[in-house]
């Protein structure tokens, strides 16, 4: 009880704390300009957060951060918009949003469905809120229990899962993504010997390339080249209904806001996977256990309010593991790690050490975020809707000029420019052809964790392999890490299966199955 | 559980089925992209394997024979390796060794207008950004290529005199705009030496 006290008194703290004029200013701009970015298809939450960063990085650490998490929060909300709209997600998070808000908007009722959106958006970031003050500080505590052995396990999990999970239909890419980002950390100088891999004389490539010109490129540039490449949009939508959802019809889906909120945030700790799952996931359990599943897909509210509580959730989700353990919990929480870094803040296992406070401001920030895109949400329909209307034409050289500039401004290096151009065509030749971003993301964060503890590891163990297998955690994380390649061979996969159903005492009705 | 896999930032919804290769002419496609990458993936990690072998064991400096630099880039070539080797062998077994490239192919690719918009926006870009910044002043850089931009893509056959003139204007002026606004916010806000 005690520690709760104390945990909500951080809390409170960190809020009174944020309570200043140029805070809430910072607060009203960033969350808006989240929402825009969100809203134009094209330009999606992890580009925002990597271009703002590069506008932020002479602010202090704790509003810089502010902003980045208001940009974050913003974005993922205002995907939504343009999914209802114009039947195109904002940012790969709102593709799921696209299957009931476009019809509920093409039926003349896009106010309810941006309502809608509004509410279970800021219910699903204020659930994901919830478990990042009260599981933050748990894995926090735990995480000091990891050596060596733990985090090389957890970065070979996190590429094998994420790479599994963002792409289910061929898991073999997302793992080719995540150990081709995994290679891209091995250039520069290594942790240990400080011997330059990779970099043939260059000293540009002694620290390795950075990760904001690489994120701007392979979500900015890539991202320019995709939409310039695409087709036009068609037809934006009109709002003539009321835009405030009535609290009874929110309410009455407490249980799909509840079980979205919390597979939205369990998503978004597990590492790369990220908001766009979110979303799936929490739109499939909803479907199958609503008694409207027939509507889903056409329109149903419910299905709407899954997927938007989902991805929302998986926010402050995503942040958990990046605060705790310094492993990004989806792209734009890779990005705002480096952030983190860049403005010498140092999330890991030591954060609930050296500055428990951080873990309460960063809650406070989430808190303002979702406070700011409620108060947006509610309010700008008609705005959103001319933003909406901006030819791409216009739009994408404005929004190539600041990723070649934002790449350029960190370190003030025309190498970085190249960076930025280099992975754009990189990532976009990788997204054609179907390989997930985020694992590759990820291994990019986690090369160099995996790098300097499977040697330390081997080093304390004097080449010994064992305890890599034996060590409690350890054994946990290689066995789902295994369980999960041998799961995606398909003969596999349908022996297991097969099994699970001879082992089950019951079988499902003919028909109950929703697949 | 019914999941909707890979949801890309085209946001259409993916196939629900789980094998990677299906009949359709767009999974052709893929089955070709998917030989040609794994064999460039299998010479990637090649490469990073010998590279890795012949980074040095530092044994003049008494290390452990386990913590050598090479060591773990020569783990990810060989992981990269068997899954590139897979790749291959499964684009193969579903026929993308037959890539069937001819003349035909190459211009119904050429003159594909998606293919078109990109090339036009990866000149444009790549010129601006790799060499006629640093070249020119910063501000001349960004307003021209704006403007250039604007007018390339925006024009259509059978403009008049007028509309010609109206889109150079808007052009101009968003050009000129986003020129002064981000040189002035990079170089007096946030005290960046332009390039």
């Amino acid at each position: 009880m005690a520690a709760i006290l104390a945990n909500l008194n951080q809390f409170i703290s960190a809020i009174a704390g944020f309570l200043t004029p140029l805070a809430l200013f910072h607060v009203s701009w960033s969350t808006l300009l989240g929402i825009i970015i969100g809203a134009l298809p094209g330009l999606t939450a992890t580009m925002g957060v990597a271009l703002v960063t590069t506008l932020t990085y002479k602010l202090p650490p704790d509003l810089a951060i502010l902003i980045l998490i208001c940009v974050y929060n913003g974005a993922i909300y205002g995907g939504s918009r343009s999914a209802i709209l114009l039947n195109i997600p904002g940012t790969p998070a709102n593709a799921a949003t696209t299957l009931d808000g476009f019809p509920l908007a093409r039926a003349g009722r896009a106010g309810k469905a941006m309502g809608i959106a509004t509410s279970g958006s800021v219910l699903g970031s204020l659930i994901g809120m919830f478990f990042l003050a009260t599981v933050a500080p748990l894995l926090g505590n735990y995480a000091l229990k990891f050596q060596s052995f733990e985090f090389f396990w957890l970065a070979i999990f996190g590429i094998v899962i994420s790479g599994h999970l963002t792409a289910l239909e061929d898991p073999m890419k997302g793992w080719i993504a995540g150990f081709l980002g995994l290679l891209v950390a091995m250039v520069g100088q290594e942790g240990i010997h400080a011997y330059e891999r990779f970099t043939y004389g260059t000293t540009d490539l002694l620290g390795g390339f950075a990760l904001i010109p690489a994120m701007v490129g392979a979500f900015g540039f890539a991202e320019v080249m995709s939409v310039m490449r695409s087709p036009a949009p068609e037809v934006v939508q009109e709002a003539r209904d009321s835009i405030i959802p009535k609290l009874g019809e929110v309410f009455r889906y407490w249980r799909t806001i509840i079980r979205s909120g919390l597979i939205g945030t369990i998503i978004g700790i597990i590492p790369g996977v990220g908001e766009d799952i979110a979303a799936w996931v929490s739109y499939a359990a909803a479907r199958r256990k609503s008694p409207e599943r027939d509507r889903f897909g056409k329109g149903s509210v419910e299905g709407l309010m899954a997927a938007e509580t989902g991805n929302n959730a998986c926010v402050p989700g995503a942040i958990i593991p990046a605060l705790t353990l310094a492993i990004p919990g989806s792209a734009p929480a890779a990005v705002l790690l480096a952030a983190m870094f860049i403005h010498g803040v140092r999330p890991g296992p030591m954060v609930m050490v050296e500055s428990p406070e951080f873990v309460y401001q960063v809650v406070a920030m989430v808190f303002f975020s979702t406070l700011g895109m409620l108060i947006y949400g509610l309010t700008l329909t008609k705005p959103l809707l001319w933003v909406l209307a901006v030819p791409r034409t216009r739009l994408m050289p404005v929004v190539f000029v600041l990723c070649a500039i934002g790449s350029y401004a960190i370190t003030q290096r025309t190498f970085d420019i190249w960076v930025m151009i280099g992975f754009g065509i990189f990532g976009y030749i990788l997204r054609e052809m179907k390989y997930p971003m985020a694992p590759m993301v990820l291994g990019i964060i986690m090369g160099d964790i995996l790098d300097k503890n499977l040697r330390r590891g081997l080093i304390l163990t004097d080449g010994d392999l064992t305890p890599f297998f034996t060590r409690p955690i350890s054994l946990v994380l290689w066995l789902v890490t295994v369980s999960s390649i041998l799961l995606s061979i398909e003969p596999v996969r349908r022996g297991a299966q097969r099994a699970a159903q001879a082992l089950r005492p019951w079988r499902p009705r003919a028909g109950t199955e929703t697949r | 559980m019914t999941l909707r896999p890979g949801a890309g930032s085209d946001g259409n919804p993916p196939p629900s089925h789980l094998p990677p290769y299906d009949r359709s002419e767009k999974t052709a496609d893929m089955v070709k992209a998917d030989f040609l990458t794994g064999l460039v993936l299998i010479l990637l990690s090649l490469f990073v394997v010998f590279e890795s072998w012949r980074m040095p064991r530092l044994e003049h400096l008494k290390v452990h024979p386990l913590s050598v630099p090479g060591l773990v880039p020569a783990f990810l070539g060989i992981v990269i390796f068997v899954l590139a080797v897979i790749l291959v062998v499964r684009s193969v077994l579903a026929g993308g060794h037959r890539l069937g490239l001819s003349n035909e192919v190459l211009r119904r690719l050429r003159v594909e207008p998606g293919n078109r918009r990109l090339l036009v926006t990866a000149v444009l870009t790549i010129g601006y950004a790799g060499f006629l910044v640093g070249s020119i002043p910063y501000w001349l850089a960004t307003g021209l290529f704006v403007f250039a931009f604007i007018v390339i893509f925006e024009r259509r056959r059978g403009m008049t005199r007028r509309e010609y003139v109206r889109l150079g204007l808007v052009a101009a002026i968003l050009g000129a705009a986003t020129s002064a606004v981000v040189t002035w916010a990079f170089q007096s806000m946030f005290l960046v030496t332009l390039p």
